[in-house]
């Protein structure tokens, strides 16, 4: 009877989803997924530059990286660079949301204050920090040196370098945080709050049951983005230390640039590219996944 | 429909003003010392291209020599080699080894090359050959060379440059004080500029530093390379009168402009900049020599890259011609520091006045009597960073001895070369 004519409907009905998808899709498969599968590919071949054709080398370029001890210096940079940049930018956006929670003519100024470094394009805050930087005549050691504090060589010394590299990302990425923090702060309901205020909760009870549950996703949110940068912003490096000295600021990412534009070897390049998307998509899925399980999501 | 039209209109307007239009070409070049240079090479494209109707020249900014390496490599990856690049002089070896430029006589029709090359200085020469023919023009180069302030030595009576290495550490020491309120001397030890001076020292210390004949081999771990290690490393921790850790070339000429550090080794090419912000008494002196005076020369060279029209080549070898030109390479030095490749540069009236009024830009034309071509092997740069590396361990690290950072250094950069090698020196089984 009718049967075709509701059929057609239903299945449009199903299929829609998928049409609305199709366009982000096709972008993603074009620009995302394409390049990541040649990269899989090229990691297998002995390719030495971009446009050669490279026979199959099997795993060969996997084992080589594990046993470059440069690859696993920039690793073991990366891991360090990441919890180093990744915590204290995460809990300083918090804590300033959590300061300048409540909307008032000196919060909204200093939220603009502390959101600004966002605004400064990191190659462009990289080339400033050289000067800040720079030992006894630049501005850090000048006011050090009011203290008493003698020339630092904070770039060139291999103990210091990756350290004031965290130090500039956190100034750069926790007013970025800050405001995922506030946004998550807004949709904290009142009453939750002040039904724990009631039962006779502190300050820091509320915090710690209420709000910083309730912010969950957020947490979650702002976690993996600022693991992302850990891994995917290297401007820093190469403006400021090219890597060096001696390798100590060298990231996954710098030395993925160095094989694959400076020593001719995209085999090396691409495998370590492989190793590093799988160690950032798992990261991101466990953290999504562990912090998520805690979330107090409101419906 | 109106789309389409559309865009056959802009096709056909496109064609229709590339019959009419200039040939262009694209001509990419780096600016390692001083934002001012660029400025100047935009200015100078612009003049070339007014001066004829031929070709148009598009001048593309592109940072430090490394980065201009990387960026022409990848417009040339991408299928659009630029036509003409000012690049690292030493770098045109392992481009051409890689087929990736092409040599001057596919550009310079029947110009005599080897003939224009006469004309060039004989230090610059070797590093625009490859396999017998010329690769690469030379425009700008430069030596490591002393920067001084007269004031400082005059207060620690010291009465003249350093000669030897024995006068240099002499004067380094007594020109600093205590407590890093000054230092005697500073060389920057950044990647790039850290290569060039471990070699300066090695050839200053009698050293071949690299197989100049043969791109395969590489001699870190010879007493003259670790001579030069040690003598640099000893500056900081056995004298004190250098800052320990890597220092930039930045850091260098800031401290030294501020009264901070009494000597430094820069570039000629630093030396219109220095005469710009030095507010005292400053003079050049050579290169302090161990066993001999000798510096590899530095600087940049004009290459075309592979893959460009004939009428792009044509173009391109007009404006190489005219850039390299007595009277605008003459400019261009003048104007930089860098001393002029091309010998006959200094025979013009502009430049014998220059001279005369600025003596210390002599000095790096007298230097060049010493001077031997710079690293240039299969993969440069990774060989390079293979003795970069340990110089700047051995800055930061005091308990690290320079025979064990040479035999390092050598162990990593024979594993650079080592496929190179088994196809070329090997193959005999």
């Amino acid at each position: 009877m009718n049967k075709p004519t509701r059929e057609t409907p239903r299945s449009f009905r199903s299929a829609r989803p998928y049409l609305l998808l199709l366009p982000a899709f096709l972008c993603l498969a074009a620009f995302t997924y394409w390049p990541m599968l040649q990269v899989l590919l090229a990691s297998l071949t002995d390719k030495k530059r971009v446009g050669d054709i490279g026979a199959f080398a099997g795993a060969e370029n996997y084992v080589r990286i594990f046993q470059d001890a440069h690859f696993l210096g920039a690793l073991a940079n990366n891991v360090l660079y990441a919890a180093g940049t990744v915590m204290p930018s995460v809990l300083f956006g918090f804590l300033f949301a959590l300061a300048l929670r409540e909307t008032t003519n000196l919060s909204a100024v200093l939220r603009s204050i502390l959101f600004f470094p966002t605004l400064v394009p990191l190659v462009g805050a990289a080339a400033i920090f050289i000067f800040v930087f720079m030992p006894d005549i630049g501005l850090l050691d000048y006011y050090l040196a009011k203290l008493g504090i003698s020339a630092t060589n904070w770039l060139g010394n291999p103990d210091l370098a990756l350290v004031s590299l965290m130090a500039l990302t956190t100034w750069k990425n926790a007013g970025y945080y800050m405001l995922f923090f506030l946004a998550g702060l807004q949709a904290v309901p009142q009453d939750a709050e002040e039904a724990a205020k009631i039962e006779g909760a502190n300050w820091l009870q509320r915090l710690y049951f209420v709000i910083i549950p309730m912010l969950g996703p957020t947490f979650a949110f702002v976690l993996v983005i600022a693991l992302i940068s850990a891994v995917s912003q290297i401007d820093h490096v190469i403006v400021m230390t090219d890597g060096g000295p001696n390798n100590s600021t060298n990231l996954l990412l710098y030395y993925i640039y160095q094989q694959a534009h400076e020593f001719y070897d995209l085999g090396k390049a691409t495998a370590a590219t492989v190793v590093t998307l799988i160690a950032l998509l798992t990261l991101s899925f466990l953290s999504l996944r562990t912090v998520e399980r805690k979330v107090h999501y409101e419906t | 429909m109106f789309i389409r039209s559309a865009v056959g209109a802009l096709c056909a307007g496109l064609i229709a003003s590339s019959a009419v239009a200039a040939e262009r070409i694209e001509f990419m070049f780096p600016a390692p010392v001083q934002g001012k240079l660029s400025r100047e090479m935009q200015k100078l494209v612009k003049e070339f291209n007014s001066s004829q109707d031929g070709v148009e020249v598009v001048g593309v900014f592109t940072g430090s020599y490394d980065d201009t390496k990387v960026k022409s490599q990848a417009a040339a990856e991408a299928g659009k080699p630029p036509a003409v690049v000012l690049m690292s002089a030493n770098f045109a070896t392992e481009l051409a080894m890689n087929d990736l430029i092409v040599p001057m006589k596919e550009l310079a029709g029947g110009t005599d090359l080897d003939g224009l090359m006469q004309e060039f200085w004989p230090a610059v020469r070797p590093n625009a050959y490859f396999n017998g023919d010329v690769y690469s023009i030379p425009f700008q180069n430069s030596t490591p060379i002393l920067y001084y302030n007269k004031e400082h030595f005059a207060e620690a009576g010291i009465t003249k440059a350093p000669e030897t290495w024995a006068e240099w550490v002499d004067a380094a020491k007594k020109l600093t004080k205590p407590e890093g309120e000054r230092w005697g001397i500073m060389m920057p030890s950044n990647y790039d500029y850290n290569g060039w001076l471990v070699q300066a020292l090695t050839m200053a210390n009698g050293g071949q530093f690299y197989n100049t004949v043969y791109p395969g081999e590489i001699f870190y771990d010879h007493a003259s390379t670790q001579g030069a290690l040690k003598f640099w490393r000893d500056f900081a921790h056995q004298h004190k009168a250098m800052p320990t850790g890597v220092t930039n070339s930045k850091q260098v000429s800031t401290s030294f402009f501020s009264g901070k550090a009494s000597m430094i080794v820069l570039s000629t090419g630093a030396l219109t900049f220095v005469r710009d912000n030095a507010k005292f008494d400053y003079d050049v002196a050579f290169m302090p020599r161990n066993i001999r005076n000798s510096v590899p020369i530095g600087g940049a060279s004009l290459v075309s890259f592979k893959g460009t029209t004939d009428a792009q080549k044509k173009g391109a070898w007009e404006f190489i011609s005219w850039l390299t030109s007595p009277e605008k390479i003459g400019h261009w030095s003048r104007f930089t520091g860098y001393f002029a490749p091309r010998q006959t540069a200094y025979d013009l009236p502009e430049m014998k006045k220059f001279t005369a009024e600025h003596p210390d830009a002599l000095r790096a034309v007298e230097q060049l009597a010493y001077a031997g071509p710079w690293i240039a092997t299969y993969n440069t740069v990774a060989v390079r960073k293979a003795v970069e590396d340990e110089m700047q361990a051995l800055l930061s690290d005091p308990e690290l001895t320079f025979r064990e950072a040479a035999t390092r250094a050598q162990k990593n950069a024979d594993a650079v070369l080592a496929p190179y090698a088994e196809q070329t020196a090997l193959t005999l089984k």
